[in-house]
């Protein structure tokens, strides 16, 4: 059993691909879940339709989350130099920041939905809907920065011996 | 002799083709049906709604565009990806550098494909709605038309990252020697 097996960046493209596919998936739904609310408050108060962008600018922002996090961890998968250890660690970062983009954007697009459709009857409830939308948002801001953690001390892993 | 769970085993025994090709395949399948099924749902809206609107029925075809550049991005990828499928004999194929490929297009066409599917769905959602808000009021178009924009930037994403996971990968090469099952 080998430090570096050569299957190791195997585990680390999988970290790649879960943190850009599953937050994509919450991104996917919160933009199209509150894309509906949106087209149903501006049949209404078009006027309102500007403001009411907010959710689908935060599912937006949950897929650039997940961007970043794949594109730091692909950029330390090396052929030929690459350890078991750090392969895991990768795995592990995707997986933390896909999941919590997932969470966070399921959260943003029925927030985003229920809330426009309020703010078509009484416009106070601006101002809640935007701090409930930052507590949804800041789920993926978390899984980000362990995300970004785990990704500093794979690159501080096990050397390969040299071939 | 009985069953042996050997992850590492079956990840150095499969061929570096199989899953270059899988990764290919649900690349540019996964993306067309991302597009398909975008397109159906836009497209029955517009259709509908252009009974008692027929006017809406020109413009909106920009959405139906939106999702079909989603099944265009899976297919710039598998024509990249598969322009590293060149041929290796069988006894110099397993190289660390061609396990590499392998997994750098299996991970990357599940990734654009999955995400090209996400968007194209999100974007044909949005479509609906927003032939549906056309049909009501002309003026709704555009501002509907921004949420649909912030759709189709997933597609660019999944595009970004799958060019990014295959840039230090190179094509299929053939072993210096003869060597043993590699360790």
């Amino acid at each position: 059993m080998s430090v570096c097996p050569p299957y190791a960046p195997f585990f680390g493209f999988a970290g790649v691909a879960s943190a850009m596919t599953l937050s994509t998936v919450g991104a996917a739904f919160g933009t199209a879940k509150a894309g509906i609310g949106i087209a149903g408050l501006g049949a209404f108060k078009p006027e309102l339709i500007m403001k009411s962008l907010i959710p689908v600018v935060m599912a937006g922002i949950i897929a650039v989350y997940g961007l970043v996090v794949s594109v730091l961890i692909s950029g330390g998968i090396k052929p030929g130099d690459y350890s078991l250890f750090s392969g895991f660690v990768h795995l592990g970062a995707g997986l933390a920041c896909g999941m919590t983009g997932l969470a966070a954007g399921y959260a943003i697009g029925l927030v985003g939905d229920s809330c426009v459709r309020a703010y078509v009857r009484e416009q106070k409830v601006f101002v809640g809907m935007v701090l409930i939308l930052i507590f949804a948002e800041v789920l993926g801001l978390y899984g980000l920065i362990v995300a970004l953690i785990m990704n500093t001390s794979a690159i501080g892993g096990d050397k390969c011996p040299s071939q | 002799s009985g069953e042996a769970f050997n992850v590492g085993q079956f990840l150095e025994e499969t061929s570096p083709y199989a899953w270059a090709g899988t990764g290919i395949g649900l690349c540019i399948g996964l993306s067309v049906l991302g597009a398909g099924w975008g397109i159906l749902v836009t497209g029955s809206s517009i259709l509908g709604g252009g009974v008692r609107s027929p006017r809406i029925t020109t413009k909106n075809l920009i959405s139906i565009i939106f999702c079909e550049v989603v099944a265009i991005y899976g297919v710039i990828i598998g024509i990249v990806y598969s322009a590293k499928l060149q041929h290796v004999p069988e006894n110099l194929l397993y190289t660390p550098h061609n396990y590499y490929t392998g997994y750098a297009i299996f991970w990357g066409g599940i990734t654009v494909g999955i995400c090209n599917l996400l968007c194209g769905i999100a974007v044909g959602i949005t479509g609906s709605t927003a032939a549906i808000a056309d049909a009501a009021d002309p003026n709704l178009f555009v501002k509907i038309l921004i949420v649909e924009v912030f759709g189709s930037i997933m597609g660019l994403f999944g595009l970004i990252v799958g060019l990014l996971m295959v840039g230090a990968a190179g094509d299929f090469t053939a072993a210096a020697s003869v060597s043993p099952h590699v360790l």
